[in-house]
């Protein structure tokens, strides 16, 4: 009876753990026009609905890529990209979508410059900013438009431990992100 | 008979529903206890508000809205609360008071104002809402919360910051001032407020020229209604209501302080500053107005021609391009070493091919602001305006 209430126990601890496993994937990511390669690590909480990856859980980091049709409204301001439009607009743009945002407060842009993503000529923003709660993150924001798209990767982690912690993990991926169509 | 009967009882519940009359306090519902704990909760969450970065900081236009609501405290009832005036920065058309007095203004809502006596109508009512205790009263009737808070989500969600400050500080309590009141204690307010105003020796009217501009302004916004006037009673029953106790109360008597000139003086830079919050919400209707009411007064003001050249830009319209390449350079010619307007120039002129001009635009913005923080990309377009358009 011991034995079997063991084997009972361990069964539960392996199945248990291969679940674990199994929730601590990379599946289910979004079908993309683009191709990153991931570091180990890495996986994708299954009730994000985009292509968001963390390695300790989304809110201590994440690594997010998003490719939106430019025309498309942003959440908090109304200023709209255009096909032409040069990085420094383009740029100008994102900072004010996210000071305007008012979840986020002491919003600072440390860095504000242009950047090259597999090529094309983009920006990269690096900000900090509090939560509500008053925990502090910093964002590594890089950005381009392509055509009718504006594809952009951000890196958001805590500030304290977790941003330098995982930013080689970031580069990686930036220095590995391929548009494969369009 | 009996059609007049019932003609004056009609009369006279259309007159209770339109406005209460002015009330006082009742004792009964609220002890110095617990006006202490409510009064010690209001100064935490004030200490959340002031330490976020929030604040339009600036001595003299504090010092002048503070010295408004001195001219109005001193006719007010209740000596235990010291009021005090504080701006947000934020261009929505909002503002509210904390029971201990402290009461918040946003500069949307300020930028709006025409006069010091809108400017007393606004700060009467969030005074009424202090002395008449609205707060407490909110508290204590929490068991009726239809009564009293139903207004609270609604209005909420009208405005994405106030939903932000009721998220952080809570629903409760000191509280419902941010939150919103129950339509009876808004009336209360206004009556409260009208009267406080005209015993100051402001023109009450002015209350109702503000509730009219302000209804203006939604209108062309097309946005909710601000969450200054909460969703009950609706703007419009409130300038019907306004409007019929000034013809009541205010029949033949047209004077009262209105001070135009002083207000538009002491708040020139406020209406500027907003100006900038609107652009980057996009709101390009209203920063243009807004500048463009600035420029009238000071003409040679080289920071508003830039801005309103910006605002002219970022609407990306294409017969708007000239009119914001004469603003930019007008502000160049009224102050040749703002590099704002080189940078912009320059941007534009690239962007329409023109590589000699942009060239010299962004050659003399670099020179003149050369730890710009954007200089890498200005350094980037300079590049390629020497190199003909070819990456080097």
């Amino acid at each position: 009876m011991k034995k079997l209430l063991l084997l009972f126990i361990s069964m539960c601890l392996i199945l248990g753990c291969a679940s674990a496993a199994n929730k601590r994937s990379l599946k289910d990511l979004p079908k993309s026009d683009f191709s990153v390669e991931i570091p180990d690590g890495w996986w994708k909480p299954q009730y994000v609905n985009k292509y968001l990856i963390t390695k300790d859980g989304p809110f201590l980091q994440y690594v997010l890529i998003q490719q939106r049709p430019i025309d498309r409204v942003f959440k908090n301001t109304k200023k709209k990209m255009r096909p032409r439009m040069l990085p420094l607009e383009s740029a100008r743009i994102i900072i004010d979508e996210i000071a305007s945002d008012r979840n986020i407060m002491n919003f600072k842009v440390i860095e504000n410059a242009p950047a090259i993503i597999d090529g094309h000529a983009g920006f990269k923003i690096l900000f900090t900013y509090k939560d509500k709660k008053g925990s502090e993150f910093k964002t590594l924001y890089y950005g381009f438009i392509n055509g009718d798209s504006f594809f952009n990767l951000r890196y958001n982690a805590a500030t304290r431990h977790y941003f330098e912690k995982d930013i080689a993990d970031f580069k990686q991926i930036l220095n590995s992100f391929k548009l494969v169509r369009g | 008979m009996k059609y007049i009967a019932v003609i004056l009882a009609v009369g006279c519940l259309a007159a209770a529903c339109a406005l209460p009359p002015p009330v006082s306090v009742p004792e009964d519902l609220w002890t110095e206890k617990d006006e202490e704990i409510l009064w010690h909760r209001a100064q935490k969450e004030q200490l959340v508000l002031d330490n976020n970065d929030w604040l339009y900081r600036d001595a003299e236009i504090e010092t002048y809205l503070n010295e408004v609501a001195a001219r109005l405290g001193a006719f007010t009832d209740s000596t235990d609360i010291v009021f005090k005036i504080k701006i947000i920065n934020d261009p929505n058309l909002n503002a509210f008071a904390f029971p201990n007095g402290v009461i918040y203004v946003h500069t949307g809502l300020l930028a709006r104002m025409e006069n010091e006596a809108q400017l007393a109508a606004l700060l009467a009512h969030e005074m009424t809402h202090c002395t008449l205790r609205h707060s407490l009263r909110a508290l204590k009737s929490k068991k009726d919360p239809a009564d009293n808070m139903a207004t609270a989500g609604q209005n909420r969600d009208n405005v994405a910051m106030l939903r932000y400050l009721a998220g952080i500080l809570g629903t409760n309590g000191s509280m419902a001032a941010v939150t919103g009141y129950s339509r009876r204690f808004e009336a209360e307010a206004d009556r409260g407020g009208l009267d406080l105003m005209a015993k100051a020796g402001y023109d009450p009217r002015q209350a109702l020229n503000l509730f009219e501009l302000l209804q203006q302004e939604i209108e062309n916004q097309g946005i909710k209604e601000p969450f200054f006037f909460g969703t009950h009673p609706s703007v419009q029953q409130r300038i019907e209501n306004a409007d019929r106790w000034l013809a009541n109360e205010y029949l033949g008597k047209n004077s009262g302080l209105i001070n135009a000139e002083i207000f538009r003086s002491r708040l020139d830079r406020l209406v500027l500053d907003n100006a900038r919050l609107d652009l980057q919400f996009s709101r390009f209707y209203i920063a243009r107005k807004n500048v463009e009411m600035y420029l009238r007064r000071h003409q040679e003001d080289a920071d508003a021609h830039y801005l309103l050249g910006e605002i002219f830009r970022q609407q990306g319209r294409q017969r708007d391009t000239r009119t914001a390449i004469e603003h930019y350079r007008q502000a160049i010619v009224l102050d040749p070493s703002f590099s704002a307007p080189h940078k912009a120039m320059g941007l534009m002129h690239y962007k329409e091919g023109d590589r000699i001009l942009a060239k010299k635009f962004f050659e003399s913005c670099l020179l003149l602001s050369p730890d710009a923080p954007d200089k890498a990309y200005i350094q980037g377009y300079l590049k390629r305006c020497i190199n003909n358009g070819e990456e080097s």
